[in-house]
């Protein structure tokens, strides 16, 4: 069976064309459309990975990978992340930074407009398979 | 009584504070002085030419609401700088109301024109109950207090004025500096929603291009790949236009530190062997170590170089070499990518650096923001940024070649203070038509 990743962005088209190019290559793939939701599916459905968006109403990305980062969180801390933003990654690292007083560790920083393959190849990596 | 009414007057001048304060100090003290029932200033409007009551004491208060007292001749004879006394208030025909002075008791009076460097400012009346003996040497007495009056009156103005100016100059400044704060938020907000449409339609466009591939053809399939280029095009110029903000707005302070140039250049070498190498561009590297530190933003400085680099990339052909040179001399660094591109026309090396300057105004690549983005850095850190084309030595391409002193802190603070400086001249330009 397909690996899982669970995926958070805010944008419906966004989930529609990242989670097609998912699943035609196998792997199952279960959506967040803000902050809140994401950490809900991360408990319940446990995924091998998290494609996290940053900006999203209400809970957003840099409040997830936060609390991801949390005692209560700690089966899922190990769970790898590859934010997929449009947000620069300097200024992303500096705003969590200055938030939080942490550096943002997550596994790959991709900027929207991701080259599909190089999503594929990072998620195939990550998850140690091919879908 | 001279020595009194001078130490009055210094004594309670110094302690006072704002404008009319210190006249009110000077009226009491003069009054006290010279043992008068009361004292009022008059001073004169520059516009309509009136004399308003300013500040009064004593019986000085019921004269300044008698409106007019003086006759004219004998009021435009003060103006003129003249000191007047009455000895008798009853029956001089200098003053008329006469009548009204005597209810109040006034026996005799003294009117003293205030003057500064300018011309009579004002006039100070001084109100006796009993009929006073004034000598010449009284009158020039009195007269040197008119002045002393007129002078500290002048000081005064010109301090609160000086003061009212930098309060002004400083809360437009505050006022620009949020404006400018607010100006991003928005900007950046319109820049993200601008943005997530295109990157969703780029992202169905390339899974088309992924899916569709065998059931469209090849010309179908050029223009899906056309969209994609247009639409990064169209990210490019939101992406600029946004840094150009954010540059211009300082938002970069909160970057600074203390950076390594040898660092910068490393990483800045290797970011564009990454951008040359997929067009089949050689980068070659010539970096005099060693380099020194410099309080600066390294984004910035590595986006610097990475803007000329990415530039060069656009305009030589695959097969060619960009070299990247750098070298500390003279406390400065200088830093300069050559290129072996198709070069710059003469006539348009001096507009390169203008927003939306396109060499080729057909051109579908590039935003025209590229090296207004590098001038900003560079202003940012007190240097120079020029360009030969062709390149002197090899005789084409073109060269591009920034320096930055070493000494010298990355601020936007000289922007503010002269944005701050402009402001407090079109604020005192103002006042001064007003007045």
């Amino acid at each position: 069976m397909g690996k899982k990743i669970l995926l958070a962005d805010d944008d419906p088209d966004v989930v529609e064309v990242v989670s097609m190019l998912l699943e035609d290559e196998g792997y199952e793939v279960v959506t967040a459309r803000d902050g809140a939701a994401a950490l809900e599916k991360i408990k319940l459905e446990n995924p091998d990975l998290i494609i996290l968006d940053l900006l999203m109403p209400h809970v957003d990305g840099f409040a997830v990978f936060d609390m991801l980062q949390d005692p209560r969180y700690e089966r899922w801390s190990k769970i790898p992340v590859v934010i997929l933003t449009s947000v620069r990654e300097e200024v992303s690292n500096r705003r969590y930074e200055l938030e939080t007083g942490r550096k943002m560790d997550y596994a790959a920083y991709l900027e929207k407009p991701a080259d599909p393959d190089q999503l594929l190849e990072l998620v195939s990596r990550l998850t140690g398979s091919s879908g | 009584m001279r020595q009194r009414i001078i130490q009055e007057i210094a004594r309670s001048v110094v302690a006072a504070g704002g404008v009319d304060s210190i006249l009110r100090a000077l009226v009491e003290a003069t009054s006290r002085g010279t043992g008068a029932m009361g004292c009022s200033l008059f001073t004169l409007d520059e516009d309509s030419g009136r004399l308003a009551p300013r500040i009064s004491c004593g019986a000085g208060e019921v004269v300044s609401r008698l409106g007019q007292v003086l006759a004219d001749n004998a009021l435009r004879h003060i103006l003129e700088g003249n000191p007047l006394f009455v000895w008798d208030v009853s029956g001089d025909p200098r003053l008329v109301q006469r009548q009204e002075l005597e209810r109040e008791g006034v026996t005799s009076t003294v009117f003293l024109p205030f003057r500064d460097r300018q011309g009579v400012r004002g006039i100070m009346g001084l109100y006796f109950g009993e009929a006073q003996k004034f000598n010449r040497e009284d009158l020039d007495f009195l007269n040197s207090i008119g002045e002393l009056g007129g002078m500290i009156l002048h000081m005064a103005e010109a301090r609160e004025l000086v003061a009212r100016d930098a309060e002004e100059a400083r809360q437009s400044l505050a006022r620009v500096q949020a404006e400018r704060r607010h100006f991003l938020g928005f900007l950046s907000m319109v820049a993200h929603d601008l943005k997530s449409p295109l990157v969703a339609v780029q992202g169905y466009l390339k899974m088309l291009l992924r899916k569709g591939s065998d059931r469209l053809d090849e010309r179908m399939l050029q223009g899906i790949r056309r969209s994609i280029q247009r639409i990064d095009g169209m990210m490019e110029l939101i992406s600029d236009l946004l840094e150009l903000s954010r540059l211009e707005s300082g938002q970069v302070l909160a970057e600074l530190k203390t950076v390594s140039w040898e660092e910068v250049l490393s990483a800045a070498v290797e970011m564009a062997h990454e951008l040359a190498e997929p067009k089949g561009i050689l980068v070659s590297a010539d970096i005099r170590r060693p380099l020194p530190e410099v309080f600066a933003s390294d984004i910035r400085l590595q986006q610097l170089i990475l803007n000329l680099v990415s530039n060069s990339v656009r305009f030589t052909p695959r097969g060619g070499r960009i070299t990247v040179r750098a070298w500390h001399e003279d406390d400065a660094v200088t830093v300069s990518v050559e290129d072996e591109g198709t070069g710059i026309e003469p006539e348009k090396l001096p507009r390169i650096f203008e927003e939306f300057y396109k060499g080729d105004p057909e051109s579908t690549e590039g935003t025209g923001l590229g090296l207004s983005i590098c001038k900003r850095i560079v202003d940012m850190h007190h240097g120079d940024i020029w360009a030969e084309s062709p390149v002197p030595e090899t005789g084409k391409g073109t060269r591009v070649t920034f320096t930055i002193p070493v000494g010298v802190t990355c601020s936007m603070e000289e922007r503010w203070k002269l944005a701050g400086e402009r402001e407090r001249v079109v604020v005192t330009r103002r006042r001064s038509e007003e007045g």
